[in-house]
């Protein structure tokens, strides 16, 4: 008869080898799931800050691609883009467009659209993907769009420049940030009027306003 | 034995987070879509505050968006029956388009890119369709011609079709439509 027999007390070195079993089972799987609890933790981090560093990482959006379009002062054709650069994606083939690349550490940029009879849009595009500014045709005057684009720190000098009571003869567009693309795009409504177009959007001005 | 452990958060952690992030925008996000009827849009692709998701889709290519006063682009993948659209078969495109200084009406591969067809016609304008006695629009998709506004159809496959409302009073609220504001996408017969 062994010790346990006589007291009624099972050792723990002689309990039922199931029962130890099954109490490291137990404890290693609530140690598994407190593991990946924290990896899904850190993979919601994760996500979130990978989505929010892509527009600043990124290297091949529009801005960054055509970079160097439209630096001549007047805005160039992207439909179809110059040799060697890509296609705009989801374009659509009723509309051209025309872009101009802007770097506003040389100074606030002067935009300026002449209308004609086919609807023209001109947008603000960020880099790293975004429109900061969307102004259509309706908004002429006089055949004449025009704006003048520029960072927070120039729009607070030319306020500060401003003369007391009176009222700036200016439309002042800010951008987030310091580079992008100003698009000019025209509606081409039937096959025929694409010449007008390409007219209206590639004769978009775009030059230091001062 | 603890680098074990460690190990296994940082792997789940980096892998999950990379790639679900890349997962959400790699095509049109989920997040800030609007459904309205067999259209989708995504109202805030072009104003000033969209989404972290929808501006990291835009970063990833070569993407330049209708601005939120400029237009509004609406997609369709389907049918009114809730249907994915069949080159082998034939649409019926009709009714009404909310008011806007213009519009295009186009077809696309499911990448969003043009379709190689032996006719050249892949879209239309409102200045380009013939209208019935009311005004209303009607153009019929389908691989062999049709009289009317006929889109040609590859011989098979998947596609969307592409409604851009330019100048559009409505764009900068799109959330808000009804589907009987936009063109009804009716399936008439497969071959």
């Amino acid at each position: 008869m062994s010790v346990a027999d006589e007291t009624g007390v099972t050792p723990a070195a002689n309990r039922p080898r199931p029962r130890r079993w099954l109490a490291r089972l137990g404890s290693g799987l609530l140690r598994f799931a407190l593991l990946t609890l924290a990896g899904l933790l850190l993979a919601g981090i994760v996500h979130i800050v990978t989505v929010l560093r892509v527009p600043l990482l990124a290297t091949r959006d529009a801005a960054a691609v055509y970079a160097a379009l439209g630096m001549n002062g007047h805005a160039e054709l992207v439909t179809p883009p110059p040799a060697g650069l890509p296609a705009m994606l989801d374009a659509d083939p009723n509309s051209v467009a025309a872009v101009c690349s802007y770097d506003l550490a040389a100074g606030p940029l002067r935009v300026v659209a002449r209308t004609g009879s086919l609807p023209l849009g001109l947008t603000v595009h960020r880099r790293g993907g975004g429109i900061a500014y969307a102004i259509t045709d309706r908004a002429a005057i006089r055949g004449v769009l025009e704006f003048v684009l520029m960072t927070q720190e120039q729009l607070d000098e030319r306020l500060a420049n401003d003369e007391e009571g009176e009222t700036a003869r200016e439309l002042r567009v800010v951008s987030p940030s310091p580079h992008g693309l100003v698009v000019a795009r025209v509606v081409v409504r039937r096959a025929f009027d694409r010449g007008e177009a390409e007219a209206l959007a590639t004769g978009v001005a775009c030059g230091l306003a001062d | 034995m603890r680098a074990l452990p460690l190990a296994y958060v940082i792997a789940l952690g980096a892998g999950l987070g990379l790639a679900s992030a890349h997962y959400a925008v790699a095509e049109r996000p989920w997040f800030g879509r609007a459904q309205i009827g067999a259209w989708t849009t995504w109202p805030k692709s072009g104003a000033r505050d969209i989404d972290p998701y929808m501006r990291a889709y835009l970063a990833r290519g070569v993407h330049l968006p209708l601005g939120a006063g400029e237009g509004l682009e609406l997609v369709a993948e389907q049918d009114e029956g809730g249907r994915g659209l069949d080159a082998r078969c034939r649409y019926r495109v009709s009714g009404a388009t909310p008011p806007a200084r213009g519009w295009s009406l186009g077809i696309t591969d499911p990448a969003a890119r043009p379709l190689a067809l032996a006719v050249e016609r892949t879209s239309f304008t409102d200045a380009e369709i013939v209208r019935g006695e009311r005004g209303e629009m009607r153009i019929v998709l389908a691989t062999t011609p049709e009289a009317g506004n006929w889109l040609p159809l590859p011989a098979g496959g998947r596609f969307q079709i592409r409604l851009r409302l330019y100048d559009a009073p409505i764009s900068s609220h799109a959330g808000e439509l009804r589907p009987d504001a936009l063109p009804r996408i009716a399936r008439i017969d497969c071959r």
